[in-house]
């Protein structure tokens, strides 16, 4: 292969070769598009897959980051669901803090409250009466408290019976020194003997705390007042510096600003969690069954999260790509575009209308539980009104109501994008709509209105309608309310109402006339364009119009004034030319006879010849003055015709044979082809004679001598096209109008043409309504003649009038 | 013969012209140089034909020759530099029996206005011979019968093909013939491409019966459609 793209004598024959072989060849080829190769079903597969990946890119990234951003805007998320590890969320240190306070509670056999205390006065809170508690004092953390369950079995009558069936946390209670009637030492525990007391008995004796019962991994030891925690066999550091604030991990009680208190003196609580809870059930199942395995729930939140980030970024990727595929075949998707908006094309805007309505409401409603959430950001919004506060309800509701309702989101994005698609591709008056349909109906019916009447209509309208609100009011006074004429209501409110009503009224009818003065000039401007240029119009001295209405009358006067003008001129060209022409008629007269004379006279031999040439010469002139003559007044549209159905074909024929003689003699040969079918158009075929005779005889006078003239009549389109085509004797010369005045082919002017044989042509042919023209391409002289074909029209023998 | 014609023009010239052809002719020419004059010669019973100029001073030639009208039977040819055909049939219509555009030949001139003057002489004898059947078309009489036809009251001489052309041009005054119907009816044979033979026939015709064949008076082409026979008076 070639390399040398430069070399211009090459590429035409590389692109030959391009071209022919297709798309095989590499899309690389320099100077070539890529575009070029790809075949029709190519290019729809490209539409269609980049078409896809757009679609599905765009929904899969708007759909994952909506949903995210919906469970972040709605705080679905009950932890930091980036930790692998359950137990190290906060939500986990809370709740284990929650049982804490709870075991305590039974532990103390009274209510201890410091969950929700102040930090600084996070004392223990002692209170006296029964230990044994009602759902009116739960010892339980405000959280839990609204789902512990009121229900306790006095059969069982266990304190710690709500905590009992849930093994996920097992725990052991002691309280130094009280005796527990209904375990011994003392203790409450949901453990199995050969579970957590005995490990509690050996941690109490063997401080072992590695030996955790299987499945179990998290030991919270609770003795002395203060908190120790084991994780996996490995003491975790749960005071820190020993002052409690905010970055503490642990709310437990035992820090120094946050001491136990006396209350849970002496009292040991034994704490053990799953590694991975498990779903026990309650005995009771009429309170809810399951909601007393908090850290099963809060397993389940936190897997769940994880879970859902997990394939909301693994959608997100997908997108992506999907997106970047896109992104590489953008420019294929065009055709799919293109089909997409002509099938929507169908679909009537007020369809279009309807279907985004109800996405909008589908979006607002579809999801009715999140109007909890929205009720409570407009409690919100109702109630705090500090501005940190508002400003985030305010921001939530409105990420908040669009994300809620994700099909609905993305069924209005892919709405509103075929929208677009299809105003991209389809002017406003391509769409489809009922409305516009019944509209213009109307609009069009009401245009075939005078323009006067239309807006009087609407003026019409206008009255009935000013009257309207006074009526409405008046029936709203009488029936609905019961208001007499005696009350002042009745008075205070319709009187400035029928004020109101009346100068509505007066302002509408000042517009009548106007309206009709509008209309007198529409009629005017009509006029005007129908010839009319005498008649002024007059209008009220006051009109609004009077001086629209004026200018309208210069302008009628300034085209009257320019039309006399105009004709004036016209027929002063006119006289001129017919004056012109008698005053050279008359001498070329006397001159014509003379030398006639003279040539009768026996004169020598010089004298003789002098003679004839003044007579041909004068002949010459004869006929110029008549050429002129006829081309100056065709020129002022002054050359009478005398139309009729004529034979164009018959016609060439008759010219011919008229002319048969001049070129029977002349050295050329004429190929004539005419159709035999009568080919019928509307011309004066005296005129039309002309033409043809000055065309033959231009041939004659200018073409190459042995060389064949050809005469054509062709139809075609519903015009008869006549060409006469010559090769010329002389070189032609570039850039000339033949059929311009005194032109010539030959710029000597010796020959014995008048240089107005074209020019006769082509007025002539003008006058009867058809085309001229001429065209040369080198040597080759073609002249054309066109006329329109008559339709249905048979040659009239019996016309042609007595010239 | 030596009869008189009256030559009128403004220019001189032309009348000299005029007459100097005329006397070659053998006729007696009497000038006049505008339209008062022109009347007062008119007068003169020994003027047999008048050649009158249409645009001089004093009184224009058509308005002459409604008053000459008036008081004299007499051809009476139009001189004019109009040529339109709007003019022409103006000056035929104010009762002028020919009309005569400028420049015009000399010996065309000649030819009229010794066609002129046989036909006001024979005009008698035609209908005092009282032949209903012959056909008189202005210069043209035909005998049907005996298929003769003549010009100014001259036999011309035809073809037997001339002959039934003219047989069915005179029989059929005015009506358009297109060229395949002539030849059907004169040849009795299809026409195919008869429009060269037709015109040829024609062209023979008019130099036998016109004065001026170039611009013929009698048979005529009506361009696009056929031919025709002009009616005169």
């Amino acid at each position: 292969m070639d390399t040398n793209w430069n070399s211009t004598d090459k590429i035409p024959a590389k692109a030959l070769k391009q071209e022919a072989a297709g798309p095989e060849l590499p899309e690389g080829a320099p100077g070539w598009e890529p575009e070029y190769y790809v075949s029709p079903g190519k290019t729809r597969r490209r539409a269609i897959l980049s078409f896809l990946a757009f679609f599905l890119g765009i929904s899969l990234t708007v759909g994952s980051i909506g949903s995210a951003a919906g469970r972040w805007v709605w705080q679905e998320d009950t932890a930091a669901w980036q930790n692998s590890d359950w137990q190290e969320t906060a939500v986990f240190r809370r709740q284990v803090s929650q049982y804490l306070e709870a075991f305590l509670t039974l532990g103390a056999g009274h209510l201890l409250k410091w969950y929700d205390a102040e930090y600084g006065a996070a004392d223990a809170y002692e209170r006296g009466g029964s230990w044994i508690f009602s759902s009116a004092d739960a010892p339980l953390s405000a959280d839990t408290a609204s789902e512990a369950p009121a229900y306790q079995d006095p059969a069982v009558g266990n304190p710690d019976y709500y905590y009992e069936s849930d093994k996920n946390v097992l725990y052991c209670i002691h309280r130094q020194g009280r005796p527990a009637s209904d375990l011994e030492n003392g203790w409450y525990t949901n453990a199995e003997d050969s579970l957590l007391p005995l490990a509690c008995k050996k941690l109490k004796t063997n401080r072992d705390y590695q030996s955790l019962p299987d499945g179990y991994n998290f030991l919270l030891v609770f003795q002395d007042g203060k908190a120790r925690i084991w994780k996996d066999g490995v003491e975790l550091d749960v005071y820190g510096d020993g002052i409690y604030d905010e970055a503490s991990l642990w709310y437990v009680p035992g820090y120094e600003n946050f001491p136990a208190g006396d209350g849970v003196s002496g009292v040991e609580v034994y704490l053990a969690v799953r590694e991975i809870p498990v779903r026990y059930m309650q005995g009771d199942y009429a309170g809810g069954g399951t909601s007393g395995i908090p850290m099963y729930w809060l397993y389940q939140d936190l897997q769940q999260s994880r879970a859902f980030y997990h394939t909301a970024a693994v959608i997100f990727c997908a997108g992506l790509f999907l997106l970047g595929v896109w992104i590489a075949l953008r420019k294929e998707r065009a055709p799919a575009d293109k089909a997409i908006a002509a099938l929507t094309a169908h679909i009537w805007t007020e369809v279009r209308f309807l279907a985004a309505a109800g996405l909008v409401l589908y979006l607002l409603f579809g999801n009715t539980s999140r109007w909890v959430y929205i009720s409570n950001v407009t409690q919100l919004l109702n109630t705090s009104s500090a501005w940190p506060d508002g400003l985030e309800a305010a921001l939530g509701l409105l990420l908040g109501l669009p994300l809620s309702n994700l099909p609905a989101l993305l069924g209005l994005i892919w709405l509103l994008w075929l929208l677009r698609n299809d105003h991209k591709h389809h002017l406003k008056s391509e769409r489809r709509s009922l409305w516009r349909r019944f509209s213009g109906g109307l609009r069009a019916r009401e245009l075939k209105l005078p323009v006067q009447r239309r807006l009087y209509r609407w003026i019409c309208i206008g009255l009935v309608l000013s009257g309207f609100p006074a009526l409405v009011w008046l029936l709203v006074l009488t029936r609905s309310m019961g208001v007499s004429a005696y009350d002042s209501l009745f008075w205070i409110t319709m009187v400035p109402l029928c004020l109101y009503t009346a100068l509505l009224v007066m302002i509408l009818r000042r517009n009548i006339a106007p309206i009709r003065d509008i209309g007198l000039l529409a009629d005017q401007v009509e006029a005007i364009r129908d010839g009319d240029l005498e008649t002024p119009l007059e209008l009220p001295l006051d009109a609004d119009l009077r001086q629209t209405a004026e200018h309208l009358n210069d302008i009628q006067a300034g085209m009257h004034k320019a039309l006399l003008e105009q004709t004036r001129s016209e027929r002063m060209k006119v006289e001129l030319i017919s004056n012109v022409s008698h005053d050279l008629k008359t001498p070329l007269t006397s001159i014509l006879s003379y030398a006639e004379l003279l040539r009768q006279e026996p004169l020598e031999s010089a004298a003789a010849d002098y003679a004839r040439i003044i007579d041909e010469k004068a002949q010459r002139l004869k006929s110029m003055v008549q050429d002129v003559f006829e081309v100056s007044k065709a020129a002022a549209d002054q050359l009478p015709v005398q139309l009729e159905t004529l034979d164009f074909a018959k016609l060439l024929r008759q010219t011919l044979a008229d002319m048969d003689e001049p070129i029977q003699k002349s050295r050329l040969t004429l190929k004539v082809d005419l159709p035999e079918s009568p080919v019928l158009i509307t011309a004066d075929g005296k005129r039309l004679y002309r033409v043809f005779q000055n065309l033959i005889q231009n041939a004659l006078q200018y073409a190459l001598e042995g060389s064949r003239v050809y005469l054509t009549l062709t139809v075609c389109g519903g015009r008869a096209e006549a060409a006469l085509r010559n090769t010329s004797r002389t070189e032609l010369p570039d850039g000339v109008d033949f059929t311009a005045r005194f032109v010539r082919g030959d710029e000597s002017r010796t020959d014995g043409g008048s240089g107005l044989g074209l020019s006769i042509a082509s007025s002539f042919t003008e006058a009867c309504g058809g085309e001229f023209h001429v065209e040369t391409v080198a040597d080759l002289f073609t002249a054309v003649v066109r006329f329109p074909i008559t339709p249905g029209a048979e040659p009239s023998p019996e016309a042609g009038g007595p010239a | 013969m030596n009869e008189c014609i009256l030559v009128v023009d403004d220019d001189p010239e032309i009348v000299g012209a005029i007459a100097i052809t005329l006397e070659r002719e053998g006729y007696r020419c009497l000038r006049a140089y505008n339209g008062m004059e022109a009347l007062e010669h008119a007068l003169d019973p020994a003027v047999r034909l008048i050649l009158i100029d249409v645009m001089m001073p004093k009184l224009d030639g058509l308005s002459a020759l409604i008053r000459i009208r008036e008081k004299r039977n007499l051809p009476i040819i139009v001189l004019s530099a109009k040529s339109e055909d709007t003019d022409k049939i103006l000056g035929l219509s104010m009762g002028a029996d020919d009309y005569v555009t400028k420049p015009f030949n000399p010996q065309e001139l000649a030819a009229r206005v010794r066609s002129q003057l046989r036909r006001y002489t024979l005009l008698g004898d035609i209908h005092a011979e009282g032949r209903g059947n012959v056909i008189v078309n202005g210069r043209l009489a035909y005998d049907p019968e005996r298929l003769t036809l003549t010009a100014d009251g001259e036999p011309v001489k035809l073809t037997a093909t001339e002959t039934k052309i003219v047989d069915l041009f005179l029989r059929n005054p005015g009506r358009i013939f297109p060229a395949e119907e002539i030849y059907r009816r004169v040849w009795n044979e299809d026409a195919y491409s008869c429009e060269n033979t037709v015109m040829v026939h024609i062209r023979r015709i008019r130099e036998k019966i016109e004065l001026n064949p170039k611009e013929p008076d009698y048979i005529k082409v009506v361009w696009g459609i056929g031919y025709k026979l002009e009616q005169h008076g």
